[in-house]
Protein backbone atom coordinates (compact mmCIF):
# COMPACT_ATOMS: atom_id res chain seq x y z
CA UNK A 1 0.00 0.00 0.00
CA UNK A 2 2.69 2.68 1.04
CA UNK A 3 4.56 1.71 -2.48
CA UNK A 4 1.33 2.17 -4.25
CA UNK A 5 0.71 6.12 -2.45
CA UNK A 6 4.65 6.71 -3.25
CA UNK A 7 4.29 5.72 -6.93
CA UNK A 8 1.07 8.03 -7.62
CA UNK A 9 2.95 10.75 -6.10
CA UNK A 10 5.83 10.47 -8.18
CA UNK A 11 4.14 9.84 -10.96
CA UNK A 12 1.88 13.10 -9.87
CA UNK A 13 4.75 15.12 -9.19
CA UNK A 14 6.40 14.11 -12.58
CA UNK A 15 3.29 15.31 -14.47
CA UNK A 16 3.10 18.95 -12.70
CA UNK A 17 6.64 19.62 -13.63
CA UNK A 18 6.25 18.90 -17.50
CA UNK A 19 3.25 20.87 -17.27
CA UNK A 20 4.25 23.47 -15.58
CA UNK A 21 8.16 23.93 -16.86
CA UNK A 22 7.51 22.57 -20.68
CA UNK A 23 3.72 23.73 -21.27
CA UNK A 24 3.28 26.67 -18.73
CA UNK A 25 -0.34 24.66 -17.72
CA UNK A 26 -0.83 24.45 -14.21
CA UNK A 27 -2.96 21.16 -13.22
CA UNK A 28 -5.46 19.90 -10.12
CA UNK A 29 -6.18 16.71 -9.99
CA UNK A 30 -10.05 16.05 -10.02
CA UNK A 31 -12.48 13.00 -9.27
CA UNK A 32 -14.79 13.29 -12.64
CA UNK A 33 -13.67 10.99 -15.61
CA UNK A 34 -14.38 12.52 -19.32
CA UNK A 35 -14.20 11.68 -23.09
CA UNK A 36 -10.94 12.72 -24.18
CA UNK A 37 -9.45 13.44 -28.08
CA UNK A 38 -6.84 12.31 -28.63
CA UNK A 39 -4.04 9.56 -26.62
CA UNK A 40 -0.15 9.39 -26.93
CA UNK A 41 1.78 6.31 -25.05
CA UNK A 42 4.85 5.02 -24.37
CA UNK A 43 6.43 2.25 -22.89
CA UNK A 44 9.29 1.48 -20.57
CA UNK A 45 11.50 -1.48 -19.32
CA UNK A 46 14.44 -1.80 -17.17
CA UNK A 47 13.91 -3.06 -13.96
CA UNK A 48 10.10 -2.37 -13.36
CA UNK A 49 8.37 -2.27 -16.81
CA UNK A 50 4.93 -0.86 -17.78
CA UNK A 51 3.49 1.48 -19.78
CA UNK A 52 2.22 5.24 -19.89
CA UNK A 53 -0.95 6.93 -21.65
CA UNK A 54 -1.69 10.62 -21.80
CA UNK A 55 -5.27 11.21 -22.64
CA UNK A 56 -6.41 15.00 -23.38
CA UNK A 57 -8.98 17.16 -24.77
CA UNK A 58 -8.57 19.29 -28.07
CA UNK A 59 -8.36 22.57 -26.20
CA UNK A 60 -5.46 21.33 -23.61
CA UNK A 61 -3.43 20.20 -26.66
CA UNK A 62 -3.94 23.29 -28.41
CA UNK A 63 -3.21 25.47 -25.81
CA UNK A 64 0.49 23.50 -25.00
CA UNK A 65 1.03 23.84 -28.54
CA UNK A 66 0.48 27.88 -28.29
CA UNK A 67 2.13 27.72 -24.97
CA UNK A 68 5.40 25.52 -25.90
CA UNK A 69 5.93 27.20 -29.20
CA UNK A 70 5.00 30.78 -28.90
CA UNK A 71 2.15 30.48 -31.64
CA UNK A 72 -1.14 32.03 -31.94
CA UNK A 73 -3.83 29.88 -32.90
CA UNK A 74 -3.98 30.21 -36.54
CA UNK A 75 -0.23 28.45 -35.77
CA UNK A 76 -1.37 25.37 -34.42
CA UNK A 77 -1.31 22.57 -36.87
CA UNK A 78 -2.10 18.48 -36.31
CA UNK A 79 1.36 17.89 -36.77
CA UNK A 80 2.65 20.18 -34.11
CA UNK A 81 -0.45 18.81 -32.18
CA UNK A 82 0.96 15.13 -32.55
CA UNK A 83 4.69 16.02 -32.00
CA UNK A 84 4.17 18.44 -28.14
CA UNK A 85 1.63 15.67 -26.87
CA UNK A 86 3.98 12.98 -27.47
CA UNK A 87 6.97 15.05 -26.50
CA UNK A 88 4.87 15.21 -22.78
CA UNK A 89 4.42 11.44 -22.32
CA UNK A 90 8.14 11.06 -22.94
CA UNK A 91 9.18 13.46 -20.58
CA UNK A 92 7.02 12.35 -18.30
CA UNK A 93 7.50 8.68 -18.42
CA UNK A 94 11.40 9.59 -18.25
CA UNK A 95 10.71 12.34 -15.19
CA UNK A 96 9.10 9.75 -13.45
CA UNK A 97 11.78 6.94 -13.98
CA UNK A 98 13.90 9.37 -12.62
CA UNK A 99 12.03 10.09 -9.77
CA UNK A 100 11.38 6.30 -9.15
CA UNK A 101 15.63 5.38 -9.14
CA UNK A 102 17.96 7.39 -10.85
CA UNK A 103 20.54 4.79 -10.20
CA UNK A 104 19.07 2.27 -12.24
CA UNK A 105 19.26 2.20 -16.07
CA UNK A 106 15.55 2.23 -18.28
CA UNK A 107 14.67 2.04 -21.93
CA UNK A 108 11.94 4.43 -23.47
CA UNK A 109 9.77 3.44 -26.29
CA UNK A 110 9.50 5.94 -29.23
CA UNK A 111 6.01 7.61 -28.09
CA UNK A 112 3.18 6.66 -30.44
CA UNK A 113 0.15 9.12 -30.79
CA UNK A 114 -3.70 8.35 -31.81
CA UNK A 115 -6.43 10.77 -32.61
CA UNK A 116 -9.39 8.58 -30.87
CA UNK A 117 -11.93 9.51 -28.09
CA UNK A 118 -11.29 7.50 -25.11
CA UNK A 119 -12.10 7.50 -21.32
CA UNK A 120 -9.57 6.90 -18.28
CA UNK A 121 -12.13 4.25 -16.44
CA UNK A 122 -10.56 1.12 -15.78
CA UNK A 123 -12.61 -1.48 -14.69
CA UNK A 124 -9.57 -4.48 -13.94
CA UNK A 125 -9.77 -4.79 -10.09
CA UNK A 126 -7.29 -6.83 -10.19
CA UNK A 127 -4.57 -4.11 -11.28
CA UNK A 128 -5.78 -1.87 -8.98
CA UNK A 129 -2.42 -2.42 -7.03
CA UNK A 130 -0.80 -1.69 -10.81
CA UNK A 131 -2.64 0.66 -12.15
CA UNK A 132 -2.74 4.10 -11.54
CA UNK A 133 -5.47 6.32 -13.48
CA UNK A 134 -5.19 10.01 -12.81
CA UNK A 135 -8.01 12.95 -13.93
CA UNK A 136 -6.65 16.46 -14.27
CA UNK A 137 -8.32 20.18 -15.04
CA UNK A 138 -6.56 23.18 -15.74
CA UNK A 139 -7.96 26.35 -16.91
CA UNK A 140 -6.84 25.15 -20.96
CA UNK A 141 -8.23 21.63 -21.20
CA UNK A 142 -8.67 18.83 -19.39
CA UNK A 143 -6.10 15.69 -19.14
CA UNK A 144 -5.68 12.23 -18.03
CA UNK A 145 -3.00 9.99 -17.52
CA UNK A 146 -2.74 6.20 -16.96
CA UNK A 147 0.10 3.95 -16.15
CA UNK A 148 0.69 0.23 -15.75
CA UNK A 149 3.57 -1.08 -13.69
CA UNK A 150 4.65 -4.25 -13.07
CA UNK B 1 32.96 34.99 -32.67
CA UNK B 2 29.62 32.83 -33.74
CA UNK B 3 29.03 29.55 -33.58
CA UNK B 4 27.27 27.20 -36.05
CA UNK B 5 24.59 24.60 -34.35
CA UNK B 6 23.10 21.20 -34.47
CA UNK B 7 19.61 20.11 -33.13
CA UNK B 8 18.98 16.64 -33.26
CA UNK B 9 15.58 15.53 -32.01
CA UNK B 10 12.77 13.91 -33.92
CA UNK B 11 10.66 15.97 -32.53
CA UNK B 12 10.42 19.36 -34.24
CA UNK B 13 9.01 21.42 -31.34
CA UNK B 14 11.40 20.23 -29.15
CA UNK B 15 13.84 21.30 -32.05
CA UNK B 16 11.78 25.05 -32.48
CA UNK B 17 11.61 25.14 -28.98
CA UNK B 18 15.74 24.47 -28.43
CA UNK B 19 16.29 26.84 -31.50
CA UNK B 20 14.01 29.52 -29.64
CA UNK B 21 16.30 29.38 -26.72
CA UNK B 22 19.30 29.80 -28.12
CA UNK B 23 18.43 32.94 -30.25
CA UNK B 24 17.10 34.49 -27.03
CA UNK B 25 19.82 33.46 -24.39
CA UNK B 26 23.12 35.93 -25.57
CA UNK B 27 24.62 32.74 -27.09
CA UNK B 28 26.53 34.31 -30.44
CA UNK B 29 24.73 31.17 -32.87
CA UNK B 30 25.51 31.93 -36.82
CA UNK B 31 23.55 28.93 -38.37
CA UNK B 32 21.32 26.52 -36.92
CA UNK B 33 21.12 23.01 -38.64
CA UNK B 34 18.06 20.27 -37.71
CA UNK B 35 18.44 16.85 -38.01
CA UNK B 36 15.55 14.30 -36.78
CA UNK B 37 18.00 11.69 -35.88
CA UNK B 38 21.85 10.87 -35.93
CA UNK B 39 21.72 9.15 -39.30
CA UNK B 40 20.17 12.68 -40.64
CA UNK B 41 23.03 14.75 -38.32
CA UNK B 42 25.42 12.67 -39.68
CA UNK B 43 24.29 14.12 -43.56
CA UNK B 44 23.97 17.53 -42.01
CA UNK B 45 27.93 17.13 -40.85
CA UNK B 46 29.14 15.87 -43.96
CA UNK B 47 28.39 19.25 -45.39
CA UNK B 48 28.46 21.74 -43.04
CA UNK B 49 30.98 23.35 -40.43
CA UNK B 50 28.75 22.90 -37.08
CA UNK B 51 30.41 23.93 -33.71
CA UNK B 52 28.78 22.64 -30.87
CA UNK B 53 25.88 19.86 -31.23
CA UNK B 54 22.74 19.44 -29.32
CA UNK B 55 21.25 15.91 -29.47
CA UNK B 56 18.30 13.61 -27.80
CA UNK B 57 18.71 10.55 -26.86
CA UNK B 58 15.62 8.57 -27.39
CA UNK B 59 15.46 8.92 -31.50
CA UNK B 60 14.61 6.62 -34.29
CA UNK B 61 16.91 4.44 -36.77
CA UNK B 62 20.03 6.41 -35.11
CA UNK B 63 19.70 7.26 -31.16
CA UNK B 64 22.18 9.67 -29.46
CA UNK B 65 24.38 6.98 -27.99
CA UNK B 66 25.12 6.08 -31.39
CA UNK B 67 25.32 9.33 -33.03
CA UNK B 68 28.24 9.71 -30.25
CA UNK B 69 29.84 6.21 -31.20
CA UNK B 70 29.80 7.84 -35.32
CA UNK B 71 31.12 10.93 -34.07
CA UNK B 72 33.94 9.47 -32.03
CA UNK B 73 35.03 7.35 -35.10
CA UNK B 74 35.42 10.53 -37.26
CA UNK B 75 38.88 12.26 -37.13
CA UNK B 76 36.84 15.19 -38.23
CA UNK B 77 34.28 15.52 -36.42
CA UNK B 78 35.40 13.84 -32.86
CA UNK B 79 36.12 17.07 -31.30
CA UNK B 80 32.86 19.07 -31.91
CA UNK B 81 31.07 19.68 -28.56
CA UNK B 82 27.94 17.68 -28.21
CA UNK B 83 25.08 18.27 -25.23
CA UNK B 84 22.72 15.74 -24.83
CA UNK B 85 19.25 16.56 -24.16
CA UNK B 86 17.25 13.91 -23.04
CA UNK B 87 14.46 12.15 -20.31
CA UNK B 88 16.55 9.34 -19.21
CA UNK B 89 18.58 11.05 -16.47
CA UNK B 90 20.26 8.28 -14.57
CA UNK B 91 23.55 8.58 -13.31
CA UNK B 92 24.75 5.26 -15.29
CA UNK B 93 22.70 6.68 -18.94
CA UNK B 94 24.47 10.06 -17.91
CA UNK B 95 28.20 8.42 -17.70
CA UNK B 96 27.21 6.39 -20.34
CA UNK B 97 27.32 9.53 -22.68
CA UNK B 98 30.22 10.69 -21.16
CA UNK B 99 32.49 7.85 -21.32
CA UNK B 100 31.05 7.70 -25.50
CA UNK B 101 32.20 12.08 -25.79
CA UNK B 102 29.50 13.76 -24.71
CA UNK B 103 30.34 17.15 -23.37
CA UNK B 104 27.51 18.18 -21.59
CA UNK B 105 24.01 16.68 -20.58
CA UNK B 106 20.38 18.47 -20.08
CA UNK B 107 17.53 16.36 -18.43
CA UNK B 108 13.85 17.33 -19.77
CA UNK B 109 12.09 18.99 -18.73
CA UNK B 110 14.39 22.18 -18.72
CA UNK B 111 13.97 25.45 -18.33
CA UNK B 112 15.50 28.12 -21.05
CA UNK B 113 18.42 28.94 -18.22
CA UNK B 114 19.65 25.82 -18.03
CA UNK B 115 20.08 25.10 -21.70
CA UNK B 116 21.78 28.72 -21.82
CA UNK B 117 24.20 27.70 -18.82
CA UNK B 118 25.35 24.51 -20.43
CA UNK B 119 25.92 26.32 -23.61
CA UNK B 120 28.37 28.75 -22.34
CA UNK B 121 30.12 26.29 -20.28
CA UNK B 122 30.24 23.82 -22.78
CA UNK B 123 31.77 26.08 -25.57
CA UNK B 124 34.21 27.70 -23.37
CA UNK B 125 32.70 31.23 -23.47
CA UNK B 126 31.48 33.38 -20.72
CA UNK B 127 28.22 35.32 -21.00
CA UNK B 128 30.28 38.64 -21.47
CA UNK B 129 32.29 36.88 -23.57
CA UNK B 130 35.45 36.26 -22.69
CA UNK B 131 36.91 32.40 -22.46
CA UNK B 132 36.28 30.13 -19.50
CA UNK B 133 38.35 26.77 -18.75
CA UNK B 134 37.97 24.07 -21.01
CA UNK B 135 36.30 21.10 -18.92
CA UNK B 136 33.53 18.73 -19.38
CA UNK B 137 30.75 19.20 -17.19
CA UNK B 138 31.42 15.63 -16.36
CA UNK B 139 33.97 17.26 -14.26
CA UNK B 140 31.66 18.98 -12.08
CA UNK B 141 29.51 15.65 -11.97
CA UNK B 142 29.31 13.40 -8.68
CA UNK B 143 27.86 10.22 -9.80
Amino acid sequence: MGDTVKIKQLLMNAIFEVFEKMFFVFLEPVEEDVNYDMIASINFAGPVSGNIDILLTNDLADAMVQNMLSVDEEGVTQKLIEDCVKEAVNMIGGNFLQKYDSSKVFDLSIPTFRNESAMLTNNDAEAADTTWSLPFESSEGLLGVKMSFS
Amino acid sequence: MSFNVLIVDDSGSMRAIIKKIITISGFAMDQCFEAGNGKEAMEVLSENWIDIIVSDINMPEVNGLEFLDQLKKNETLKEIPVIMITTEGSAERMQEAFNRGAKGFIKKPFLPEDIKKILFQVIGVSENGGYSEDKTIADECDF
